[in-house]
């Protein structure tokens, strides 16, 4: 039973990484960055509650949005940038934020001890479940009902202007600035709500897990991060939950009887996801790939294509 | 309303407008033709805000706009439409109006109506605009399941939105046939009517003889000529400029007297 | 800093460049690769390390310039699999999925490399390992000089196909213009396939090197190489190969700068700010490709 409970609580703090990811992607960036977000929320509740004797709902709170005001400051820079170079830089990013709570070492005396972050060793005894006799169950609902509430404000944001001008700038950015949107307020608000979210996510992960070290907010969480909103397709906040599902649960626990080999599996899992649904599990309707030759297009398009480069 | 300064732009060697200046009256529909690679929609570009000039200067109602960015611009006035739709293809066409109405008051209550308005907000205009296009009954269709004709509709309706006062048409008539070019006469009509300026690139010469008031021509970067459609027409410049060095009599006269 | 902690200095940063064209040709890859298919290919770091390995199979029976050549190869013949289960049947409208089908490809590697060595470190031949010239106050490795030297028999090599050849032609017309040419009978499929395969020769190339300077292979490898690659194609600018070139020394010199100022553990940080402050001040690298968007 407390294993299914473990998993339960594993799926949700993934699925707030995965919405994390979500609002980002909406506009249209591809941002490896969420795991950076991650760590300084997992570090940052970590330390105040443990270090500084804060109660969780405020240190999560302050982890969120120091994690946000992060993304806002890196997304200032970092958003003038677009493609590839966006990839590259949150890449850097995550690893600087990875590579700073490695060389983080930090402690305070309090009664129970010296606590802090340890460079490589990382950070350990971040016990405020289990001093405040929380059973598992109750973070359970903790971590859903936070789940939810993202939920609700992400559908909130979506039927909003915002929603609108995020998905407008994902899917034309120069249609959209020459229609009067401000592009980087729209991708920097993105990239901070989601940093908020993420850092939100990272407080419950540390908590939840008591030993949190750098090796856990590797580039490689940053994929699984925007693998969810992908292959969930990105239209339906729901599609992110279902990946999030499958992932975590078939995928990384449910396998576990064939051991070592569903690490490999993953990646084959991937590759398939993607070419028998591009456009994610909840995107599109079903198509079967197409395995002759991309038919040449007919010679109006080709005709249309070759205009539209010439005056691009 | 709209002038443009000695405005070159230049990328690399290449001088794709060069010390072109040019004035917009408040009120008309300008023309802007030339053959292909003369500048055109460089032109439109250096007045949206897609491209900064390399030299001189663009002038909006009195002001110079040349360092503004793209969406202030359209949020002070200058709207336009592509010569390849990009309409938000995956919204529907009720949300592509939405996303391009232009808020104008400023402050708290700006703020909020720019981002956080609900989708009743901002309606009256929307719908407005979505009656002038004709594609009332459409409005939650997605933008990129539309008839072309119906996108060229939709391109210009998102244009006329924000209620921009001056509206730069980029060949709205590519792809079209003769009735839908009828159509767009009459709504460029419509739109002067409404008190906007316009100015519209084209190739189509029957549309832009029959619903221009002035035309400019370029050629190279330059203006070559400028004036009343009929003597831009006959201008001998004009002539050699499209067709070449080696005129024919008879070819010029059936291509630019139709 | 006294004057032999100078000379040290000079010779870590020196021998950082010369490890850096390993850094240089994963740079040419990205960049080649996105060229012609405008796309990332996630798994390409990972697909060089893992030619590498494939060509320790012939270690006991070959010597070591052969194991080199079987590592290009090898690459070649992997980069045509990544092609093809990554990118040929992927419809080229969605990014996002290409982005993720490498994605699942660099962890399928990943993992089939610790699979297949149980995750220990694998000896790499290396050649003229204990050869060392003394330059004045300096040491020139051999093993290094050599790593270098192949570096850059690779890119002139690379510099020739794209020039001469009827191939190298092709793929600079696919990467110009890819409807263009489609109109004037290249075949665009074909093109990228083949695109893949030289890059994968490259990629084994610098995998084969990679193992040489280190002396050993180890799966460790891949995520590190990764970024660096996309941190020397972003610096080099999108598209530009001379620009992955000079971005892979620099890249390489100032790695080791880092580490003799600052230590292994922090040496990466420093990296990442040169590449932020590159991204903030010259977005467009060094060289950005001539109508290179992305």
């Amino acid at each position: 039973m407390d294993f299914y409970l473990g998993l339960l609580q594993v799926i949700g703090v993934h699925s707030l990484l995965g919405l994390s990811a979500w609002c980002v992607l909406h506009t249209g960036q591809v941002s490896l960055a969420q795991g950076g977000f991650f760590a300084i929320g997992a570090y940052g509740a970590g330390m105040l509650t443990t270090m500084f004797g804060w109660p969780l709902g405020w240190a999560l709170l302050v982890a969120a949005l120091l994690a946000g005001a992060v993304a806002v400051a890196v997304g200032f820079p970092a958003l003038r940038v677009k493609g590839l170079m966006l990839v590259v830089a949150t890449t850097a990013f995550a690893e600087i934020v990875r590579l700073v709570f490695f060389n983080l070492s930090w402690k305070v005396k309090t009664p129970q001890g010296l606590i802090g972050p340890d460079g490589g060793l990382g950070f350990g005894g971040i016990r405020y479940f289990q001093a405040n006799a929380w059973s598992s169950v109750q973070v359970l609902l903790l971590i859903w009902g936070l789940v939810a509430l993202v939920m609700l404000l992400l559908w909130s944001l979506d039927r909003t202007r915002i929603g609108t001008l995020w998905r407008a700038v994902g899917e034309d950015e120069v249609a959209a600035q020459s229609a009067g949107i401000n592009l980087t307020a729209a991708k920097v608000s993105a990239f901070g709500i989601g940093g908020a979210i993420a850092g939100l996510a990272g407080g419950l992960f540390s908590h939840n897990t008591t030993h949190i070290e750098h090796g856990n907010f590797t580039i490689l969480l940053a994929t699984f991060a925007i693998a969810y909103p992908i292959l969930g397709g990105l239209k339906s906040l729901a599609g992110t939950l279902v990946a999030v599902v499958f992932i975590q649960g078939v995928l990384v626990e449910g396998l576990r009887f064939l051991g070592d080999w569903r690490s490999l599996l993953f990646g084959a899992l991937i590759l398939l996801v993607m070419l028998v649904r591009p456009g994610g599990v909840l995107g599109a309707p079903l198509r079967w790939p197409s395995f002759k030759r991309h038919a040449a297009a007919s010679t109006t398009d080709l005709m249309i294509s070759a205009e539209r480069t010439r005056h691009a | 309303m709209l002038e443009l300064r000695h405005v070159s732009r230049h990328f690399g060697g290449v001088k794709a407008v060069d010390g072109l200046d040019m004035q917009v009256r408040q009120g008309e529909i300008l023309g802007l033709i030339g053959p292909n690679g003369s500048g055109k929609s460089t032109t439109v570009n250096l007045i949206s805000g897609l491209y900064t000039p390399s030299g001189g200067s663009v002038m909006f109602q009195g002001e110079d706009i040349s360092a503004l960015p793209t969406h202030l611009r359209a949020q002070r006035g200058i709207a336009r439409t592509f010569q390849n739709i990009r309409l938000f293809s995956q919204l529907s066409v009720w949300q592509n109006l939405w996303a391009a109405r232009v808020e104008r008051s400023s402050g708290w209550d700006g703020f909020k109506a720019r981002w956080l308005a609900g989708s009743n907000q901002g309606r009256e205009q929307a719908e407005q605009i979505l009656e002038f296009s004709g594609l009332q009954g459409k409005r939650d269709v997605l933008a990129g399941n539309l008839a072309f004709g119906e996108q060229r509709r939709l391109e210009l309706a998102r244009a006329a939105v924000s209620g921009a006062p001056l509206l730069l048409l980029d060949e709205p008539a590519a792809g079209m046939n003769a009735s839908e070019i009828e159509d767009l006469d009459q709504r460029i009509r419509a739109l002067r009517d409404q008190g906007r300026t316009v100015v519209l690139i084209e190739h189509h010469m029957e549309l832009v003889m029959g619903v221009c008031d002035r035309v400019v021509v370029l050629n190279f970067g330059r203006k070559i000529a400028e004036g009343a459609p009929q003597e831009v027409q006959n201008d001998p410049q004009v002539r050699a400029a499209y067709l070449g060095a080696d005129d024919n009599d008879e070819l010029m006269n059936a291509a630019l007297a139709a | 800093m006294t004057w032999i902690d100078l000379l040290d200095l000079v010779q870590s940063v020196f021998d950082g460049v010369m490890f850096g064209t390993t850094y240089a040709l994963i740079g040419i890859g990205f960049t080649l690769i996105f060229g012609v298919m405008h796309k990332i290919n996630l798994s390409y770091a990972a697909a060089s390390i893992g030619a590498a390995y494939l060509s320790l199979l012939v270690v006991q029976i070959a010597p070591t310039p052969l194991v080199y050549l079987s590592a290009a190869l090898l690459g070649g013949v992997l980069g045509a699999l990544v092609y093809l289960v990554c990118f040929r049947f992927l419809p080229l409208n969605q990014p996002l999925a290409t982005l993720m089908s490498t994605v699942g490809m660099l962890l399928l590697l990943e993992e089939a490399i610790v699979h297949a060595t149980a995750g220990m470190p694998q000896n790499y031949p290396s050649l003229f390992a204990g050869v060392v010239f003394d330059v004045g106050p300096f040491m020139v490795r051999g093993d290094l000089l050599f790593v270098f030297g192949l570096g850059c028999a690779a890119m002139v090599g690379l510099k020739l196909m794209l020039e001469k050849t009827r191939l190298g032609l092709a793929t600079r017309a696919v990467a110009q213009q890819s409807v263009a040419a489609r109109l004037c009978g290249m075949s665009v499929s074909t093109t990228n396939a083949t695109t893949f395969i030289i890059a994968g020769f490259l990629g084994g190339t610098a995998g084969a090197m990679t193992g040489a300077a280190i002396g050993v292979l180890s799966p460790l490898l891949t995520l590190p190489m990764t970024i660096k690659g996309l941190v020397v194609t972003v610096i080099g600018g999108l598209g530009s190969i001379p620009g992955a070139i000079i971005a892979g020394l620099v890249v390489g010199g100032v790695e080791n700068l880092f580490q003799f100022l600052r230590g292994v553990s922090e040496r990466d940080i420093y990296v990442m700010l040169m590449l932020f402050a590159f991204l903030v001040f010259r977005p467009g690298g060094l060289f950005a490709a001539p109508g290179g968007r992305d």
